[in-house]
């Protein structure tokens, strides 16, 4: 198949494709949505909500915003080495962002469990409808980041490909994701 | 090669939009993809009229009504029923040609046909939970008032459910198109299109909640479960019909990368892009 030749580069704006970038704000905007229907509930019945979250264990969240706040140094370190062309210091890292995404799915789906054997289901209250749904949106978010990930290492893994702004585009979507845990953390855990 | 076989239109006449019409029915050779187009517009703008206006059937009512209120709802939307539905039943084949346009843009991509087969079949699926299992049930109801009341509102949680509770079966179409995007060498869509689709999708999980609920913000009427959603998704709409506007503006009948638009909204020439492939 013969190909257009290429107009010229465009300039880099943002690190990885823009395109990745209109992403992000289309989950901001989204997310937006999300919390500031949860504000507005929350100041409707705000004892039902300080109640409610009594109940959530703080230090798991600061466990979670950790290790996500890891993972994305970790990936940070793996597009500062593929720029370096040290692409084997960059899979490591790739592979450690990896873990710590694991490690969050795994204390999330604890903390999960924990929550349901004391009697907080999805349905107990709006407060745990919230809790769940939006950690639920975010676990989503976290699964289809592993499958971003490994397009990142499929990308590391042979000196055919090796794409920089692939490998950034993928990092992009994993900072967003850490990105909006942290909002969601302050939302459920920590505002009073 | 001939006109038809490059794109390239021979230059239109002057006179009045009638004749300008007539001429484009006749010479152009991208008609097919412009009936399927406005079709897509004009289904969206009844598809709106119908639901939203004639049979007020959204935003939907509310999910936790008794069954009088329910009996009562369906006697006060008598009429706009019957007929929004007998017009919904009508333009439902409209999706056809909707459906083949979309199907069309990812066989003009540089990936496997199995995409646009796989789009095609899905979405010929979901016009069911889409609008016809409401459209069906709804009329029944509104046909049926003599009826227990109970078997009323069974009737009214079917298909409100199966409209509002089950958009879920787009979230696959969603992706296969964004995947194909994704893969795709021949710059079709952009790809922040493919990411407003992924984006789309998520927004389509978060429906689910409705079949729990009766009231709040995830019940089938509640600002998270169905107003975010419409927002996306109607953004979504607006933004793939601008998008395939554009893809038949560019249009070149060729196998390779579609050519960029000039200002005046022209195909550029593309004489290397029509190369066999």
């Amino acid at each position: 198949m013969t190909k257009v030749a290429n107009a010229q580069p465009r300039p880099r704006f943002v690190p990885g494709q823009p395109d990745m970038w209109a992403f992000v704000l289309f989950e901001a905007l989204v997310f937006t949505g999300y919390f500031i229907v949860y504000i507005i509930r929350r100041t409707q019945s705000p004892d039902l909500f300080l109640q409610s979250q009594a109940h959530l264990d703080l230090r798991v969240g600061v466990f979670n915003t950790l290790v996500l706040l890891a993972s994305s140094w970790s990936v940070a370190r793996c597009v500062q080495a593929a720029r370096e062309r040290s692409f084997r210091a960059a899979l490591t890292n790739a592979f450690l962002t990896m873990l710590f995404g694991f490690l969050f799915l795994v204390s999330k789906v604890l903390e999960w469990a924990t929550e349901i054997e004391e009697g907080f289901g999805f349905t107990t209250n709006e407060f745990f409808s919230f809790y769940y749904f939006l950690t639920a949106i975010h676990f989503l978010h976290l699964l289809i980041g592993f499958v971003v990930l490994a397009i990142g290492i499929y990308q590391l893994w042979s000196p055919a490909r090796r794409s920089q702004e692939m490998i950034e585009t993928c990092a992009t979507y994993w900072h967003t994701i850490d990105f909006l845990w942290v909002l969601i953390f302050a939302l459920l855990y920590v505002m009073r | 090669m001939s006109a038809s076989a490059t794109g390239a239109l021979p230059e239109e006449p002057p006179g009045s939009l009638l004749h300008r019409i007539a001429w484009h029915w006749r010479y152009d050779p991208k008609r097919e993809l412009w009936i399927a187009w406005w079709t897509m517009l004009v289904f969206y703008q009844l598809f709106g009229l119908l639901f939203f206006v004639v049979t007020r059937t959204q935003p939907p009512p509310q999910p936790w009504w008794e069954p009088t209120r329910v009996a009562q709802w369906f006697d006060d939307h008598h009429y706009g029923l019957l007929i929004g539905f007998a017009f919904v039943f009508i333009i439902s084949g409209m999706t056809a040609l909707m459906n083949a346009l979309i199907a069309y843009s990812m066989r003009r991509m540089s990936v496997s046909r199995a995409f646009a087969y796989s789009y095609l079949v899905i979405y010929a699926l979901s016009t069911l939970p889409g609008m016809l299992l409401l459209g069906i049930a709804l009329t029944v109801g509104a046909m049926r008032p003599d009826r227990d009341p109970e078997l009323i509102r069974w009737i009214y949680d079917f298909a409100f459910m199966t409209f509002d509770g089950t958009m879920g079966v787009f979230l696959v179409g969603s992706l296969v198109w964004m995947v194909a995007i994704l893969l795709d060498e021949n710059r079709v869509l952009p790809k922040w299109f493919a990411y407003l689709s992924l984006c789309n999708a998520l927004t389509e999980v978060v429906v689910a909640p409705a079949w729990i609920f009766k009231s709040g913000v995830f019940a089938w009427n509640g600002a998270i479960s169905y107003w975010l959603n419409v927002g996306v998704f109607v953004t979504y709409t607006t933004v793939f019909l601008t998008l395939l506007r554009r893809m038949i503006l560019r249009e070149d009948f060729g196998t390779g990368p579609l050519p960029d638009l000039s200002t005046d909204e022209a195909p550029e020439p593309s004489g290397s892009v029509r190369a066999a492939g």
